[in-house]
């Protein structure tokens, strides 16, 4: 506990020489303003990031990186108060509540709350991050391939369950998402799988082009599909946080933040789920019911505290478990991969220092939020206005140069082109994209884990479902996978039918 | 995670169909694909360890979701008819005007970068190109100020990207 301490006061004075603290205000500023551009999500922020810093040493190259998550998902809330646009999907909730605020004249006053349940929402989700990854890195030493293959399938399972509204859509984006990974040569034989002699193939798709096109591209394209909307935006009182809007609603602060922290530990699913479902817990315990979708205080404290809490829970099984908790996270690691930091299980053996390292960009980064969350208003109202027509092209070029940069292949653009026209078929088809990125990042994971199991019990399948870690695991997917089914959750509840759900197979 | 999923629009019963119909093709293939790699038995190779084992299953698996979407598919159109759904009551732009939009976008990271242009000339030209074509002009601005204003908002993005990315970032640019 407190070597653990030490650490964290290390890694913070590691950080306080002036080139880092400038990279700090920088990249919290970029990813503000990425995340209250609506189309600009965090993902494609990191992504772009990921490309700007690929020369830089690790430690600023990392601090970049979640400096500009966490100011993405905080930045989301801006468009949701102001212009009933979520910038991020993480700050749909925000929008029930936040523009209710602002169309009574108030939303100086919800920005406030914004910016005081963002700053504890990471604080807490911080403390979680400190205490539980050294936790979960000694349970993660205990896994062998059974396990990590259940535990990527849990992921693909639960991601394409929760992120959605029809899990069956889900899976098979998954599924797409798990295919995608075998293109390229397999781990045994070096055979070449679906390359279609192409040598480009061969490596595979790079994670960073492939989730540019997904999920930047395909934004670009929806953009470009949908007639622009007139920005209107309500004047507002004083951003400054009222100390009694935290006082009055310190439960669902709290209650907020842990789940926020508990879905972003939870693979894949990410900070839109723990925006709403802190913003579900909050309606169902609160004595304010009725105002919540009309301007409820409590509801965006809620929204607001769970989708930034989730940030850092969603790191951390990227450090113990190398799976991503969203898909910003997933982009995340391939970063850490490309900077020489190997996340996974290993991680409190081979760097333990690395994980106070990112407990302290965090704060620097829930600083970095709280000062522009004071400060840029006016700022970002003046970019908000800006026409889509313009950002449009310009995100376009960037999304080429992010694309192009990790390797210098022009292969990797024509991957973000394919993978651009793939996200926005889906989409048009109500097939939700996590998923699919989520079968691309853990595709490989769980090939691995399938076949060195095979391997090393000659065949034999009962290692998978017998081992304890694997057995909870894959009765706990068995059962996510049951109960979307209505016969089931029927015969569960023992109770009358229900109205037919959106969200059953 | 990090994607519009709560927003999606819900698809009409032939949107699902159609999907369900080309997964399962897709599925067939990739499964059929699988089947027909190496097993590297002379090097003792055991269906295990065999490159095709994993995305057979995924095609398979592919297969059976998609037939399972399909039937529902089937299902929804009888109770509500194959075009319906919940409204969408999202505006769009005339589709020509979409395409034109893609095509401008494919144009660039097909032909406009990496085949010997210069990466500035090349995203002035998009840049400038989209914001004539798309953007609504101010009220009483005329055509040749509009193109001066789009050649402008182009080269000043051209320039930015390649100070910011190739001068202070040291990043190489297509």
């Amino acid at each position: 506990m407190f070597e653990g301490l030490v650490q964290f006061g290390h890694a913070i004075a590691g950080f306080l020489d002036p080139l880092s603290i400038g990279l700090i205000m920088l990249s919290s500023l970029v990813g503000v303003v990425i995340g209250a551009l609506p189309g600009l999500t965090a993902t494609m922020g990191i992504a772009l990031m990921t490309t700007l810093t690929i020369k830089m040493p690790s430690n600023q190259a990392l601090l970049v990186l979640i400096c500009t998550y966490v100011g993405a998902i905080y930045g989301g809330s801006r468009s949701a108060i102001l212009l009933n646009i979520p910038g991020t999907p993480a700050s749909a909730a925000s929008c029930l509540d936040g523009h209710a605020l602002a169309k009574q004249g108030l939303a100086g006053r919800a920005m406030g709350i914004a910016t005081s349940g963002s700053v504890i929402g990471t604080l807490i989700g911080m403390v979680f991050l400190a205490l539980f990854t050294p936790v979960l890195g000694d349970l993660a030493l205990k896994f062998g391939a059974y396990e990590f293959f259940w535990l990527a399938f849990f992921g693909v399972v639960i991601a394409g369950t929760l992120t959605g509204d029809d899990p069956l859509k889900g899976w098979l984006a998954g599924l797409v998402g798990i295919f995608c990974a075998t293109v390229g040569q397999e781990a045994i034989y070096a055979f070449d799988r679906f390359t279609l002699g192409n040598r480009d193939l061969a490596g595979g798709f790079n994670l960073v082009p492939a989730l540019v096109g997904a999920f930047g591209m395909a934004e670009l394209l929806v953009a470009a599909r949908e007639k622009p909307v007139p920005v209107k935006i309500n004047p507002f009182d004083s951003v400054i946080p009222k100390l009694v809007d935290v006082t009055r609603y310190w439960r669902t602060i709290l209650r907020s933040g842990v789940i926020g922290t508990f879905i972003g530990i939870l693979p894949g699913v990410g900070e839109d789920v723990a925006a709403w479902s802190s913003y579900a817990a909050a309606k169902r315990a609160s004595k304010e019911k009725e105002k919540f979708g009309k301007g409820s205080i409590e509801g965006l404290m809620a929204a607001e505290t769970g989708d930034n809490a989730c940030v850092p829970g969603a790191i951390i099984p990227v450090l113990t478990l190398a799976i991503p908790g969203s898909a910003p996270a997933a982009v995340l690691m391939a970063a850490m991969i490309i900077h020489g930091v190997r996340p996974g299980p290993l991680i409190m053996v081979e760097a333990p220092t690395f994980v106070y390292e990112v407990v302290a960009m965090m704060l620097f980064a829930t600083i970095g939020i709280l000062i522009y969350g004071l400060t840029l208003t006016r700022l970002l109202i003046r970019v908000l206005s800006v026409p889509k027509a313009i950002i449009v092209p310009i995100i376009f070029a960037l999304c080429v140069v992010g694309a192009y940069a990790i390797s210098s292949r022009l292969f990797d653009v024509w991957v973000m082109l394919g993978f651009g026209v793939l996200g926005y078929v889906l989409r048009r088809a109500a097939f939700p994209i996590a998923p699919l990125v989520l079968g691309l990042v853990l595709g490989d994971l769980m090939e691995k884990g399938l076949r060195r199991g095979l391997v090393l019990s000659d065949g034999d399948l009962t290692p998978f479902f017998t081992r304890p870690i694997s057995a909870v695991l894959w009765i706990t997917i068995a059962l996510v996978i049951a109960l979307r089914f209505p016969f089931v959750r029927r015969f569960v509840a023992r109770a009358p039918r229900r109205p037919a759900a959106d969200r059953t197979v | 995670m990090d994607d519009h999923e709560h927003a999606l629009p819900p698809a009409s019963p032939r949107t699902d169909a159609t999907a369900a119909l080309a997964l399962i093709a897709f599925g067939v293939l990739v499964a059929l694909l699988s089947w027909r790699m190496d097993r590297f038995l002379a090097q003792e190779g055991t269906l295990w360890t065999a490159p095709g084992l994993w995305p057979g299953i995924i095609g398979l698996c592919i297969v059976a979701l998609a037939g399972v979407l399909a039937v529902r598919s089937k299902r929804r159109a009888r109770a509500i008819g194959w075009t319906a759904a919940a409204r969408d009551d999202t505006p769009l732009v005339p589709t020509p005007r979409f395409a034109l939009a893609a095509a401008l976008f494919f144009a660039y990271g097909l032909v406009l970068v990496g085949r010997g242009l210069p990466f500035w000339l090349g995203t002035t030209a998009f840049v400038a190109v989209y914001v004539f074509l798309f953007r609504d002009p101010p009220a009483g601005a005329t055509r040749p100020r509009n193109a001066i204003v789009a050649l402008a908002i182009g080269a000043a993005t051209a320039l930015v990207v390649t100070l910011v990315f190739e001068r202070i970032f040291l990043v190489r640019l297509p």
